[in-house]
């Protein structure tokens, strides 16, 4: 190799002069990518955030950001208000849990979802199925807290810690944004009292 | 054209199970066969180019300062696939998340660059790193399915085992030890079938 190789190459001037060229090439190639690639990116993300919004508030078709990246006002067909979302993060087992959580007019839970969480696969990362989720619907704030902390969600076997994560994290943010979230303003209608008078526990054995 | 360049990579010398280099992603990221073969898919485009880039330049790299030559252009493919990784497969990559600019540490990758194309031509280098690449993403695979299929009773996601089974799965084999203990039965199936072959 070093017979095909110039004198030069192992001089002093090469020795910068070729870091500079490499560095210079390699920074020259990632703006590229990154430029082709941000827009993409960006849509990625604002899908991903539509998706889950539309999956914890089905009712609304139109949502408004409140609080950029924090709360949302949801609306149906007419325009009218059929609640809120609010996103949390609180603390879990390995590493912060981001959620989103459905408010409905009448203050109950109308879905949740886990936007992205690090814990056990086989156990906290079962927070994410529908199995656990189901178990927050039609609560009230005051509901969430684990079966055995006096509440009324059961907690994932072997996952204590990221189930009361979830459902302590989603009872403070209802409780910390309460003053913008229009629960109880008077203005519920009847079908929606009656869609939540059954009160589904499909986990209950 | 030296094929055997490919070929020994898968067995002969396979990066996790004969050279034992680039462990710490094969213990870290085989949670599941997906994240398993995804890791190793993107291990295997950067071992992949660096080794080509490597190879092109190697006349003109001064031998005192080529390992941080290597790592700005390890780097630079790590961080093009980490780029590719959020715009295109975001499910992906919100599990692998910070394994993927680990790479840059992966010894696999820089130790072929040293070793291999920084002393061989590009097709030489290309077959190097394809042989490697492949030995590494099929052994990384094997340990998703393998884990998986004990942790949760599924392969790919999908249900291959009775439900009594995925109530009650084998959970530790998701864990760091059942990593180690599969790494460990791995190694000693393959020292079992080539120690003969050592030593004639």
């Amino acid at each position: 190799m070093s017979a095909t190789t110039p004198q030069w190459v192992q001089g002093r001037f090469w020795m910068v002069a070729s870091l500079v060229i490499v560095c210079l090439v390699a920074a020259f190639s990632l703006a590229r990518v990154y430029n082709a690639t941000r827009p993409v990116i960006e849509q990625q993300r604002i899908e991903a955030t539509n998706r889950a919004l539309a999956e914890v508030l089905p009712r609304a078709t139109r949502f408004e950001e409140q609080v950029p990246d924090t709360l949302w006002y949801g609306f149906d067909g007419a325009d009218e208000q059929v609640g809120s979302v609010i996103k949390v993060s609180p603390r879990g087992y390995a590493g912060p849990i981001e959620a989103l959580a459905g408010i409905g007019q009448d203050g109950r839970i109308t879905g949740i979802y886990i936007t992205s969480l690090k814990e056990t696969p086989g156990l906290g990362l079962k927070a994410t199925e529908p199995r656990f989720r189901d178990r927050f619907l039609n609560r009230t704030p005051e509901e969430l807290r684990l079966v055995q902390d006096g509440g009324s969600i059961d907690a994932i076997s072997a996952a204590t810690i990221t189930s009361r994560a979830i459902a302590d994290g989603i009872r403070e943010g209802i409780e910390s944004l309460r003053h913008r979230l229009p629960i109880g303003a008077g203005k519920s209608d009847p079908p929606d009292e009656l869609d939540f008078s059954d009160p589904a526990r499909p986990d209950q054995p | 054209m030296k094929l055997k360049y490919f070929t020994s990579g898968i067995v002969k010398e396979n990066p996790l199970l004969i050279l034992m280099i680039g462990l710490c992603p094969a213990l870290a990221t085989t949670v599941s066969a997906r994240d398993g073969f995804g890791m190793g898919i993107a291990a295997s485009f950067v071992l992949i180019a660096s080794n080509l880039v490597v190879s092109l330049i190697r006349r003109y790299v001064p031998n005192s300062i080529r390992i941080p030559i290597f790592i700005i252009i390890i780097s630079t493919f790590v961080t093009i696939i980490d780029y590719v990784l959020q715009a295109y497969q975001p499910a992906l990559y919100s599990v692998l998340g910070v394994f993927v600019p680990l790479i840059v540490v992966n010894c696999l990758i820089l130790g072929r660059a040293e070793a291999f194309a920084y002393h061989h031509g590009v097709w030489d280098s290309f077959l190097d790193g394809a042989g490697k690449a492949v030995g590494f993403t099929l052994v990384l695979g094997l340990m998703g399915i393998i884990r998986e299929l004990f942790a949760a009773g599924t392969v790919f996601g999908v249900a291959v085992t009775p439900a009594g089974y995925r109530e009650q799965p084998m959970l530790f084999m998701v864990f760091a030890p059942g990593a180690f203990l599969l790494i460990g039965i791995l190694k000693s199936i393959v020292n079992r079938l080539t120690a003969g072959k050592a030593r004639s």
